[in-house]
């Protein structure tokens, strides 16, 4: 999903030097993929483009400190990630339910998925899914960060990260097995 | 451990990111950011020139319009002086001032510049009595209002020159 952690690096160093093709070019290159993940995280298409928006700008004007340690993207994918979780908390979601509704085994169903997985089925649920189990499934399983870093990122304790994972996919199951 | 849903997820993981944002996006950032275009962009010349022809579209708007077109030739060479006698006055007064400030200063690039733009003016004048057109009138408000663009930059520089020498600031009349 990333590439080598320099692959942009004249690209960079010209938005460092305030080139404005440069930042162009590196918008164009990153944000559909930012654009997805801040859709996922938001839950809303107006609220992910002003995530993006707002991403870019922060990460540009402090281009400067970028150094490089990471990749780019994941750099920028943490901005856009931490901006997207302010939005999504700031408009007062519906807390992550607390009750044992969907506390299940973390074993794979024995039934089949309806008329099986199309990525088309998958997002829909994802989805429906409540804001906290959708974040927290997204990061995880789409964004590819672990439980230490959901954490970090949530400001929640790794197993709380790891509790909601299993109840998120239970409930992810459930919604792919009800629905055709 | 993997199941089949994370096993699927992870290897459609690209057909995930299927949505694209909307232009405006990258309207917003590039705004904000405040960075300069090309080169093109750049020039003041360029700059210029746009801010000459909007006080040239202002310059009509404000100037009042007499209505009736039977008499409108008279009237268009009517109001076409007092436009003239109008900006005359600002050039001279500003002209003045430039004078009394640079009384030392021989021939620099822009008296040079300024008396080109007046021996322009005279042979569009020509023009405007021999076949008097819009565009010619035009052409003769434009000369003068680049002329003033450029006394009025000449003014500012001087001025700012002055200020520098603490001497007392001269009152710009607009």
């Amino acid at each position: 999903m990333d590439h080598g952690v320099n692959i942009h690096e004249e690209l960079i160093a010209r938005c460092k030097a305030g080139d404005r093709d440069a930042h162009f070019r590196l918008y164009k290159l990153y944000s559909k993929a930012m654009y997805n993940v801040g859709l996922r995280i938001t839950h809303s298409e107006e609220e992910a483009e002003d995530v993006l928006q707002e991403a870019f700008i922060n990460a540009f004007r402090n281009i400067d400190s970028y150094r490089g340690d990471a990749t780019f993207g994941a750099w920028l994918k943490r901005i856009v990630v931490n901006k997207a979780i302010n939005a999504v908390n700031r408009k007062k979601h519906d807390p992550i339910p607390d009750d044992d509704r969907w506390d299940v085994a973390e074993e794979e169903p024995v039934g089949e998925y309806g008329e099986g997985l199309t990525v088309e089925r998958v997002k829909r649920c994802i989805e429906e899914l409540p804001d906290g189990y959708r974040m927290v499934l997204s990061l995880y399983l789409l964004e590819g960060y672990d439980h230490q870093e959901i954490a970090e990122i949530m400001g929640i304790t790794e197993s709380t990260s790891k509790s909601q994972l299993n109840r998120a996919k239970a409930k992810l199951r459930e919604l792919l097995t009800k629905k055709s | 451990m993997k199941d089949r849903l994370e096993e699927f997820i992870r290897n459609n993981r690209e057909s995930f990111d299927d949505k694209e944002p909307g232009e405006k996006v990258w309207t917003g950032i590039d705004a904000s950011l405040g960075l300069r275009r090309t080169s093109v962009w750049n020039s003041v010349a360029l700059w210029r020139a746009a801010a000459v022809i909007f006080m040239v579209l202002c310059g009509y708007l404000l100037i009042p319009k007499t209505s009736g077109t039977s008499i409108a030739k008279d009237n268009s060479s009517a109001e076409f002086d007092d436009v003239e006698a109008y900006y005359f006055r600002q050039i001279s007064e500003k002209v003045e001032m430039i004078d009394e400030f640079q009384k030392s200063e021989g021939l620099n690039g822009f008296t040079h510049d300024f008396q080109q733009l007046e021996a322009m003016y005279m042979v569009l004048k020509e023009e405007m009595k021999t076949s008097p057109s819009q565009k010619v009138k035009d052409a003769l408000v434009l000369n003068l209002l680049v002329r003033i663009d450029l006394l009025n930059q000449q003014l500012h520089k001087l001025e700012k020159e002055y200020k520098k020498d603490n001497y007392q600031e001269p009152k710009e009349s607009t």
